[in-house]
């Protein structure tokens, strides 16, 4: 035990001290704050830097609504400066919509809007449109509305918005006064006010003063931090078993310690490293949320749970990553030998998403019980469903230590062989060969 | 105990191809002893066996009186073939952390990597970094890492390939020293030379297999036979025909005989006086090598002693 302890620490210095652990321990969350505060600070920005005029041609047949929209987008322009519209009407020949689609695919205009004479001969008796709320949010065609014809050559998404907006808004207008009796437009107005939200955290009664997409992100964040904390780090630890098969110490350390001491020695350290990064990372974390009065994003509900899978997860992938190291002699190879495992932490980083949409779908469940994503998997529900039952995660808990067991012995055996040979890396079959060797 | 090592019927096999063939040694207490072979011959893979590196499919192994080397691993130096150190680390930070693996109290570390650097001269570099040492400094420092916690057995795989002659003369006096404080000494190599000055036993090993064991002179008397070395002008291949000449070589100018221990030189030198004009004449003694390859014998392959390492591990 002495002799691992001697491994594990010279393991652990010598990771501390390089850049990469620097980098990873203080960049990283750096960045990942900055990702999820900064990215309105970056729209921000975007939306002040001036772009040219977009010109638009406007085919109005119904002769009233031009006038209006042009008002809405003169009082939009002033709003927002930096990116004006310009709308011109054209009739006549210049109507032709071939010619117009010419134009606006030769870059002439930036795109055409044709508004039908339908437009604002809405039928007052007839059936009234489906309850729904209108729809501002998706620019998708309404069913039974009143087509207009807006072509251009890109599709960004802004343009179209507040075009669609001022639009409706305009052919609104007109259809009010056409009205037979006139409608007030300005009394509809009022009454249509809209109401504003005040977020509150269940548990604290707290305002949540943030943007609600953090909260949102939150559970990403530590999923994301523990993946990158257990991916480095033991990184890391197949790379330094690699470089001391390169460097020939292998075997002056084998005189001293027995090879499972070895890899014993070496993953101990590097769990070491593991839990003082996730301290950093949690202690920040906490202190910074606190004291950005938004406490109830890092918890020691959420702080507790990290430990008890990062513990486990960590062992899992670093004793596969050691038996890796072992087998290969370039970090080329390792990678290739390590790919399986790659693509499989990949996969809740790419369903993130709908895991946290439904924590307790079956898809969730299921991705909870492979071992080696289990740990992000679980971060991720603990985090978004406080509710997830506790049967649950001793079950997973159960079946990741368990599988820890298995591959720390597999990894001694594949070490223990792997770690003084040279040349080729093995294939599938002779690494089940070096298994059962006793 | 007598023996610091003993190998009864060792046999390590890797598939069809035998390492190690029915070896048995014993070692006795304070000897230096020589491993000689070719390369690939099984020196290494006998090694690692002694070392619990690798562990043999059948035979016993007795390693200061346990069966594992593991147990006595402390009281062990082992000194690799294939060896190198932590480039990032100092010489201080390196000693340390080997002498703490071999079980060396914080107390007496300080104290003994002073001496050793100071027995290598590398005193004045303590606090730099491996990686600034020289080929031949680094040697050097492994050898020392391997004798700091004053092991009782000392086990060497080619010490001195790629050494140069100083530092070569300087590891064979730190070797002698070892055997002075009465440490066991075991060294494989396959430069004869070396072994036929340091040793006191040799053991010659070829295809896994023993061929001989014994001190220098106990081999020897196996091969009585003798050298003549001639030069002079003339042509000497006559003189192969002479009785007692077991085996001949002719170059413009020179003739190698072997000769039998009953036949005189001297009636050899009288012929040769008759067909040419000597410059020189010597009678040797057959060395080291000679012998390896008069045991080797009617093995079609050349044994390869090139100064490389053979296949490390060798596994497959």
């Amino acid at each position: 035990m002495g002799k691992i302890v001697t491994v594990g620490v010279r393991e652990f210095i010598e990771t501390v001290k390089t850049k990469t652990f620097f980098l990873t321990s203080v960049i990283l969350p750096l960045l990942m704050l900055g990702l999820i505060f900064g990215s309105q600070g970056i729209a921000r920005l975007a939306e002040k830097e001036a772009v040219p005029t977009k010109h638009l041609a406007v085919v109005d047949r119904t002769d009233v609504v031009f006038d209006v929209l042009q008002r809405f987008v003169e009082e939009s322009n002033a709003r927002h400066p930096q990116r004006k519209l310009a709308v011109q009407r054209v009739t006549g020949e210049d109507a032709n919509i071939e010619t117009l689609r010419e134009r606006a695919a030769g870059g002439e205009i930036y795109a055409y809007l044709v508004i039908p004479p339908e437009a604002t001969a809405r039928e007052e008796s007839g059936e009234a449109p489906p309850a729904s709320m209108p729809s501002t949010a998706s620019a998708g065609p309404i069913a039974g509305a009143v087509q207009c014809e807006f072509g251009r050559k890109d599709g960004n998404p802004e343009v179209a918005e507040r075009l669609r907006y001022m639009l409706n808004r305009a052919i609104v207008e007109v259809r009010f006064k056409q009205a037979d009796p006139p409608i007030d437009l300005a009394r509809v107005r009022k009454l249509q006010e809209p109401v504003g939200f005040r977020n509150v955290d269940v548990k604290t009664g707290q305002e949540t003063t943030g943007d609600e997409m953090i909260r949102f992100m939150t559970p990403f964040a530590f999923m994301f931090l523990l993946f990158m904390g257990t991916m480095t780090i033991s990184q890391g630890l197949l790379t330094s078993v690699i470089e001391e098969k390169n460097s020939r110490v292998v075997e002056v350390l084998l005189s001293a310690v027995s090879p499972i001491q070895l890899m014993a020695g070496k993953i101990l350290g590097m769990v070491c490293v593991g839990v003082v990064l996730m301290s950093i990372w949690g202690i920040v974390g906490y202190g910074g949320a606190h004291a950005r009065g938004m406490g109830y994003l890092v918890t020691p509900y959420h702080l507790t749970y990290v430990v008890l899978y990062f513990i486990p997860g960590f062992l899992l992938i670093s004793a596969f990553l050691a038996a890796v190291g072992a087998a290969c002699n370039t970090v080329k190879e390792a990678q290739s030998m390590a790919a399986p495992l790659t693509i499989l932490t990949i996969v809740p980083m790419m369903l993130w998403w709908l895991i946290m949409l439904n924590p307790s779908s079956m898809l969730s469940i299921v991705l909870s019980y492979i071992p080696p994503i289990t740990p992000f998997v679980m971060i991720l529900r603990v985090c978004a469903d406080p509710e997830i039952p506790i049967i649950e995660v001793i079950a997973t808990l159960v079946l990741l230590w368990l599988s820890v067991l298995f591959t720390i012995w597999m990894a001694g055996k594949i070490f223990r062989v792997g770690v003084l040979m040279y040349g080729k890396p093995p294939s599938i079959k002779e690494l089940i060969r070096w298994l059962r060797y006793d | 105990m007598t023996h610091a090592v003993q190998l009864s019927e060792i046999v390590k096999r890797y598939g069809e191809f035998t390492a190690v063939d029915r070896f048995s040694l014993d070692v006795e207490i304070g000897q230096i002893v020589g491993f000689l072979g070719p390369n690939g011959a099984g020196k290494t893979t006998t090694i690692r066996m002694i070392m619990s590196i690798l562990y043999p499919d059948s035979g016993r192994i007795s390693v200061l009186g346990h069966p594992r080397a593991i147990d006595v691993k402390d009281r062990i130096g082992y000194l690799p073939e294939e060896r190198g150190l932590y480039r990032k680390m100092t010489i201080d930070q390196t000693l340390r952390y080997f002498g703490k693996l071999k079980g060396l109290h914080r107390r007496d570390l300080r104290r003994r990597i002073g001496e050793c650097l100071d027995s290598i001269g590398l005193s004045d570099w303590r606090y730099k970094r491996v990686e600034a040492l020289s080929k031949g400094m680094s040697q050097k420092l492994q050898f020392v890492a391997t004798i700091l916690h004053r092991p009782e057995l000392v086990i060497l795989d080619e010490p001195f390939s790629g050494l140069d002659p100083i530092n070569m003369d300087l590891l064979k006096d730190l070797v002698v020293d070892l055997r002075r404080q009465g440490t066991t000494v075991i060294f494989s190599t396959h430069q004869m030379e070396q072994a036929q000055r340091l040793c006191d036993r040799l053991v010659l090993i070829n295809r896994g297999r023993k061929l001989i064991e014994g001190t220098m002179e106990e081999i020897r008397s196996r091969f009585s036979s003798r050298i003549l070395q001639l030069e002079g002008e003339g042509d000497f291949a006559s003189l192969a025909g002479s009785g007692g000449v077991l085996d001949s070589e002719f170059t413009t100018g020179h003739a190698r005989l072997e000769i039998s221990a009953e036949t005189d030189p001297d009636v050899i030198l009288r012929r040769a006086l008759d067909i040419a004009r000597l410059s020189r004449f010597e009678i040797e003694r057959l060395d080291l090598h000679e012998i390896f390859i008069k045991l080797v014998g009617d093995d079609d392959e050349t044994p390869d002693f090139s100064d490389k390492p053979s296949v490390p591990g060798g596994l497959k």
